[in-house]
């Protein structure tokens, strides 16, 4: 092998340790696979992390009719009719599983009064289903699976970042990287990659997600050859917050509006009275979404682009009590009081449906060796996401990719790495530092965020989105000639040149997705096409890298098993 | 403090582990809300000092920005807290950030925190099962047990604690206050516990409870207010009753 890199060598690497990530990790361990764990930030600090609600699994322990089957029908329901069934199913059936194993690795969570999991209430859920620790499930989850990785003993790269998987023939070699740190390049070879780098928020100015989430997963499968899916069903949250920078993007709770916040726009207006005036701000979520987005669409938006959201007018005592986290959480981080002044809100970018397209069982993409599982695979949640399965989706797909992707390894000779493959992923890597006087990646990024802020937000017009390729095409050409000065010793605006380039394929897969599916589906809302389309219901967007270009199909959703359809049928749902 | 327009910050720059330390000053325009986290955030994406000079920009973990990931923990006026939840505000100017005194520096603001997860493993922080299959349901736990150990559970491993702590230091080998109320979290869990013996003993040799000076540091600059005080009492209760147990046993 090309001794000019630092090298390392395993069965499974695994990139991303985020929930997914570290519960393949061990999955893989367990199956006796050296495994090598690569992530860009610290162990233990993932997104994962700020997960709060809960793990959805049909324990039962609260509702005792609940079952895998009620489950089920939730998700698809929830997806609206869009899941991979075979995923939804196997997601349904293997959730309690994973939490009980997870409690028995130590994870603390709350309990009913006879002692077992307590569950609670979630909106899609027909049943109390989430188990959780608290309002911190996922720091919970995170120092759960790290304290297990620890135990059984994986090789951690932290702050490392994959900018190429590198192949043999068909099938996955390894991966290229570099250090955060010092910018030196690094080369992984494996037999098998599992992909769990999670999702794509910071492809919009005001998100939930941490500065992790730029898409890498999907556009590493990309470039290797994978196809991705479902690329136009992003989830926006109605209310985060928009100002101060220090907690932009924070969710705001639907309770702030439950417990009397009054939305307003710029002149004072409340303007839910022109939208419902009926239920005004307890309407629902898509109506108050819309009415933010044409507010600041019609130029009635605050200075930060958003709306009023006060709570103030409450007693502030009133406020403490009924909302204790948010009171404190805003006023500790940016010293915002909601007792005494109204918060600026807007929709915030909060989960990615689509990405890798994957086979259920094994997790595996469609080039050999290479496995997705978590956020940065598509199909388990379809066009809409229900609040809970996340974390769950993390557990039991998170294993199936681990247990497979070392079934894989053992089964498969070691492959040989392309010098050639080398040579060029670093040749990418050092062009910025050749350029002068080029386009700035800060600007680029920022150019990038608005764009998508403006035309493939929350709700989307043909007109929108066909403005929005143009601009991606314009962007990608810029960042053919971004520059970047100084060393490579920890470079942020060097890392911030890569992560744009994932950026850039996945926000072109989006739109492209979002401009071909001409109906308005779960978290896809099409203001020139308003209603559900039977046909699309029966389809999915697929997109694969044909020639050097970007190329959409649409893919018929496979029929679902009769035993799967009877439940869907058994209790008629409002949905689809 | 004071209401001027402008913020000041003084902040310890290292380029490598084994390079000189120095301090740079940069001065940012003030806005309402600022934390120390979104002030590095502004540093980075226009790194010039107060004097005009163009810089490298200042390294430092940072995640969540929600105060849950205990990414961002450094020095900020002397004190181990999170940069994210540090109001520019309420800090004396200027702002003087360093990064942790007692842990090796990576670069700038970023320190090497691994000396933890070794510390975890030194006294086994995790419930011992092997293999993954189908475990049943798993024990009971009353509301009581879980609400007694929920506060230990809240650890986000900032290192605070060990930072604040004066005998957190190479000489004693201190595992510091995370540990050891983590041997506390797991010695009460109904798995965990089969381990019990084990972690105590952990804590009896080089670098155990026995190095806690009292100084109650570790409590005060905890971000997620973890009764590390009392875990340790507890703790140390619990290897003082073995260490006896065993001289009776030889």
């Amino acid at each position: 092998m090309n001794g000019k890199y630092e090298t390392h060598e395993h069965d499974v690497l695994v990139i991303g340790a985020g929930g997914a990530g570290l519960r393949a990790a061990i999955e893989a361990l367990a199956q006796g696979a050296s495994v090598g764990v690569v992530c860009k930030s610290l162990l233990g600090k993932a997104h994962t992390v700020m997960a709060e609600g809960g793990i959805a699994a049909a324990m039962a322990n609260v509702d005792e009719a609940d079952d895998w089957r009620a489950h089920f029908r939730d998700t698809i329901r929830g997806g609206k009719f869009l899941n991979n069934w075979r995923m939804a199913q196997i997601h349904a059936q293997e959730s309690s599983e994973r939490v009980r194993e997870l409690e028995q690795w130590g994870a603390l969570f709350d309990r009913t009064k006879d002692g077992r999991i307590l569950q609670r209430a979630f909106g899609g859920h027909t049943f109390k289903r989430l188990c959780h620790v608290g309002d911190r499930t996922g720091l919970e989850m995170i120092r759960t699976l790290q304290d297990r990785g620890v135990q059984m003993g994986f090789d951690v790269y932290m702050e490392c970042a994959i900018t190429r998987l590198l192949k043999d023939g068909d099938r996955l070699a390894g991966a290229f990287g570099y250090w955060r740190e010092n910018g030196r390049f690094v080369v992984f070879k494996a037999k098998s990659v599992v992909l769990a780098t999670g999702g794509i928020g910071k492809a919009w100015p005001i998100t939930s997600n941490s500065w992790e989430y730029t898409g890498d997963g999907m556009a590493l499968a990309y470039d290797a050859g994978a196809e991705l899916m479902d690329m136009e069903f992003v989830q926006f949250h109605p209310t985060g917050m928009v100002w101060p920078p220090g907690v932009q993007g924070i969710l705001v709770t639907e309770a702030v509006r439950g417990e009397g916040g009054i939305l307003r726009n710029k002149t004072g207006e409340r303007f839910m009275e022109r939208y419902d005036p009926k239920r005004m701000e307890l309407s629902t979520r898509d109506v108050v979404a819309r009415a933010i987005y044409t507010e600041v669409r019609e130029g009635r938006g605050t200075e930060h682009g958003g709306a009023y959201l006060d709570i103030s007018q409450k007693p502030a005592e009133y406020v403490k009590r009924k909302l204790p986290s948010m009171y404190h959480q805003f006023l500790e981080l940016a010293d915002v009081d909601i007792t005494k002044g109204p918060m600026e809100v807007g929709p915030t970018c909060h989960y990615m449906m689509g990405g890798v397209k994957v086979e259920a069982d094994t997790a595996a993409s469609t080039v050999p060796g290479l496995f997705a599982a978590g956020e940065v695979a598509a199909g388990l949640h379809g066009a809409n996401r229900l609040g809970g399965n996340s974390l769950s989706d993390l557990l039991v797909f998170g294993r199936r990719a681990g247990l497979v992707a070392a079934q894989h390894a053992k089964a498969t000779v070691a492959p040989s790495l392309d010098p050639g493959q080398i040579d060029s992923a670093e040749r990418a890597m050092l062009a910025p530092f050749e350029r002068k006087e080029g386009e700035s990646p800060y600007a680029l990024h920022s150019d990038l965020q608005e764009n998508m802020q403006k035309l493939v937000g929350i709700f989307r017009t043909e007109e929108d989105l066909r403005q929005a390729l143009t601009k991606i095409e314009e962007l990608k050409e810029r960042s053919q000639r971004m520059s970047v000065s100084g060393s490579r010793m920890f470079n942020p605006g060097w890392h911030l040149g890569r992560d744009l380039e994932s950026m850039l394929t996945v926000v072109e897969a989006v739109t492209r997705s979002a401009l071909a599916r001409q109906e308005s589906r779960g978290a896809h809302s099409r203001i020139d096409y308003p209603d559900l389309d039977l046909s699309w219901g029966k389809q999915n967007n697929v997109i694969a890298r044909k020639n050097e270009r970007m190329e959409l199909r649409q893919v018929p959703i496979p029929d679902m098993p009769e035993d799967l359809q009877v439940l869907l049928t058994e209790e008629k749902g409002s949905a689809a | 403090m004071g209401n001027s327009k402008t913020v000041r910050f003084k902040i310890k720059r290292q380029a490598s582990p084994a390079a000189k330390s120095y301090w740079e000053e940069f001065e940012l325009p003030r806005h309402s809300g600022m934390n120390v986290i979104s002030s590095l955030m502004e540093i980075a994406g226009n790194p010039v000092t107060r004097d005009g000079r163009t810089t490298t920009p200042v390294t430092y973990d940072s995640n969540c920005l929600e105060e849950i990931c205990g990414s961002c923990a450094m020095l900020i006026n002397g004190k181990a807290r999170m940069a994210c939840s540090a109001l520019v505000d309420k800090l004396d100017q200027p702002i003087r950030l360093e990064p942790f005194s007692k842990f090796p520096v990576v670069r700038d603001l970023a320190v090497d925190r691994s000396v933890l997860f070794e510390n975890l493993k030194a006294v086994k922080a995790w419930v011992p099962i092997d293999g993954s299959y189908d475990l049943g349901p798993g024990p009971r736990l009353t509301m009581q047990d879980q609400e007694a150990a929920y506060p230990l559970s809240r650890c986000i491993s900032c290192c605070c604690c060990m930072e604040a702590c004066p005998q957190f230091n190479e000489e004693t080998n201190f595992v510091g206050a995370a540990a050891i109320s983590q041997v506390r979290l797991f010695n009460t869990h109904p798995t965990g516990s089969a381990l019990k013996r084990e972690r105590l003993s952990a804590l009896m040799g080089d670098g155990g409870i026995h190095e806690c000076g009292y100084a109650q540091n570790c409590v005060e600059v905890c971000p997620k207010d973890i009764p590390l005080t009392r875990s340790i009492a507890e703790v140390g209760g619990a290897v003082m009753k073995q260490a006896i147990g065993d001289l009776f046993r030889k």
